[in-house]
């Protein structure tokens, strides 16, 4: 990413990461902000390899596409799967506190008046961000028509399919492609470009890879079934590393080969992977019943310095609670003997009456 | 005299290593092998031509920061001459030219003629020795370039050894069938083969990665651990990453 050098500009939506000479924008939910270390890096692809049914890995890029929207950003949203004017209307409405939070501080008043540690009575008990750049959204109810009027979208399904094109063994790829070259030309997102306002370009591209997006019957590169993929994020990595865009893309992985996706996973910058519970045996899991998944980083790239915010060996689940997507640390309850759905009890001496007293005989 | 680089210390690369091939395994970044050894090129005062296919020049300006040296300003002096084949694909979507074309014979001689023009004028331009550093010749497959013609270029460039100044640096990521293919006939050819791999059992707080050095003529492969942190790289024997965590 070029660092810009022409003076100080400030796009609404994002923050200036000085150490790595980054500009971060929001994914709309604050944890995956969070684990990412504050956010997308404009000019990235994020690949977000979808759970078995997609829901999850949709309603990740309905925040994404919020988020730009509630920003002023602008937006190109792409589907052969749906119809991407259905995406947008439903995205979720931007409220101006955490849905979740407002519940537990108003709990909080009523607490004891510390008596010993009073000096530490009025600091905050949990850290919060400092720079929270995102904003928060309630899953239940929808994004205003006026909101959605008033933000520059564009809107790709795929209609307008020439034929002609031996790059690519579908066409479509290479007309989204073409069509998200003309919207950062037309919008000048380019670095070189020089317009009035600087703004950012989120483009959000549903199920990228699905069968839709298979090659056409009469195309003959039919050895390598990713190879079209792994053109595109190519391609796609290039045009926004010239651009003031950022890309988030979801694709249906579990319907590859294992493994076949790991070029596309390479040129990309950011892969998520989600993993539900339901369908499987971890669903009766009692440990995890509270969560509904659980969320991989499988590459964070480290741009502009040696090391990214990579956060480790750490397990993160998701869940999707009526209002909120929300994803966290796995802390695993200790395994205590008594904790869990068959509370058998201990084993009574035989000799002297069934009491609780051990002692008594 | 500048600070000796540990992890350049670890390398040893020399100038009579005429070919040196670094292979990406999984998700660890080697990246860092490349800037570094730009620091030491530049430190020699050596020459450059840099194909860049991975990532961009704002990169390679902010971690040669990190490291000492001035990306941009080389560029500027002369010394580093970019070829970036990610700006002309920007150019080349919907116009089919160049990078889109069918015949990706041609894609390949094209680029390799850029290369070699470049080269020819940095060999001109001094007495200096002149590298020729490609960052991920693998994306070339991303580009629907058959592996022969990948191969193909890899001999081209490997002509240029020729020239008793030139020495050659490629970098490839390796996570597919193909991939290893272009490897193993880069590491055939290669006098040092540095391989950087994640760890086999999963990820660490301490480790990054592993670092596996193998040079042609000596049977035994140098192995390191490193661990990447914001400002460079720390390298150290297997299982002594412990002496290193509080510096």
């Amino acid at each position: 990413m070029e660092k810009p050098s022409r003076g100080s500009f400030n796009i609404p939506g994002t923050v200036i990461n000085g150490q790595n000479a980054q500009l971060l924008t929001s994914t709309g939910i604050s944890s995956v902000d969070s684990i990412l270390g504050g956010g997308l890096p404009v000019g990235t692809v994020t690949i977000i390899e979808e759970d078995i049914y997609g829901s999850h890995a949709k309603i990740m890029l309905d925040y994404f596409l919020a988020e730009g929207i509630v920003n002023d950003h602008s937006t190109l949203v792409a589907s052969l799967d749906m119809n991407p004017y259905n995406i947008i209307k439903n995205l979720p409405a931007v409220i101006h506190n955490d849905p979740e939070e407002s519940t537990i501080s108003s709990d909080s008043i009523q607490d004891d008046k510390m008596r010993i540690a009073f000096r530490y009575q009025n600091l905050p008990t949990s850290d919060k961000d400092s720079h929270n750049i995102g904003h928060y959204f309630d899953l239940s109810k929808t994004m205003s028509l006026a909101d959605i009027e008033n933000s520059d979208i564009c809107y790709w399904n795929g209609q307008r399919i020439e034929n002609g094109t031996s790059m690519f063994a579908n066409p479509a790829y290479n007309e989204l492609l073409k069509a998200v070259k003309e919207k950062i030309k037309e919008g000048k997102f380019f670095l070189k470009d020089n317009p009035s306002k600087r703004n950012v370009l989120r483009v959000g591209i549903h199920s990228l890879g699905s069968p839709m997006w298979l090659p056409s019957r009469d195309s003959y590169h039919l050895m390598n079934e990713s190879r079209d993929l792994d053109m595109f994020i190519f391609c796609l990595r290039a045009l926004v590393r010239s651009a003031f865009a950022v890309a988030v893309i979801t694709i249906p992985t579990h319907l590859y080969h294992e493994n076949s996706l790991d070029r596309c996973i390479h040129s990309s910058d950011i892969a998520m992977r989600l993993q539900t519970f339901s369908g499987t045996e971890l669903e009766n899991n009692f440990s995890l019943s509270d969560y509904h998944g659980f969320f991989h980083l499988t590459k964070l790239a480290a741009i502009n310095s040696f090391a990214s915010k990579h956060p480790g060996s750490i397990e993160y689940v998701f869940k999707l609670r009526r209002k909120k997507f929300h994803i966290e640390k796995l802390h695993l309850p200790p395994d205590l003997q008594e904790v869990g759905s068959s509370n058998s009890t201990p084993p009574s001496i035989a000799c002297g009456s069934s009491n609780k007293h051990l002692l008594e005989f | 005299m500048a600070t000796i680089n540990p992890l350049l210390v670890s390398l040893d690369i020399k100038s009579s290593d005429r070919v040196v091939s670094i292979k990406e395994n999984g998700n660890v970044d080697s990246n860092f092998v490349i800037t570094h050894l730009i620091k030491q090129i530049l430190g020699d005062g050596n020459r450059m031509c840099f194909v860049i296919l991975h990532n961009t020049l704002g990169h390679y300006q902010n971690v040669g920061k990190r490291l000492g040296y001035d990306f941009l300003k080389q560029i500027e002096e002369g010394r580093i001459r970019t070829i970036e084949p990610l700006k002309d694909i920007v150019e080349d979507i919907g116009n089919e030219t160049n990078y889109f074309v069918d015949d990706k014979e041609q894609v390949v001689k094209g680029l390799f003629k850029s290369i070699k023009s470049t080269m020819e004028e940095l060999v001109e331009a001094g007495s200096s020795r002149v590298y020729l550093v490609i960052d991920d010749i693998s994306h070339l497959l991303d580009l629907g370039i058959d592996l022969k013609y990948i191969i193909s270029f890899i001999n081209y460039c490997l002509s240029l050894i020729n020239d008793e100044r030139i020495s050659v640096v490629i970098n490839t990521h390796v996570c597919s069938k193909s991939d290893e293919i272009i490897c193993n006939n880069l590491n055939y050819v290669s006098d040092v083969v540095i391989e950087v791999m994640p760890l086999k059992t999963g990820v660490s707080r301490e480790v990054t990665g592993l670092l596996n050095i193998e040079k042609s003529g000596k049977e035994q492969v140098t192995q390191f651990h490193f661990k990447a942190y914001d400002k460079g790289i720390k390298t150290f024997h297997l299982g002594e990453s412990v002496y290193n965590l509080y510096k």
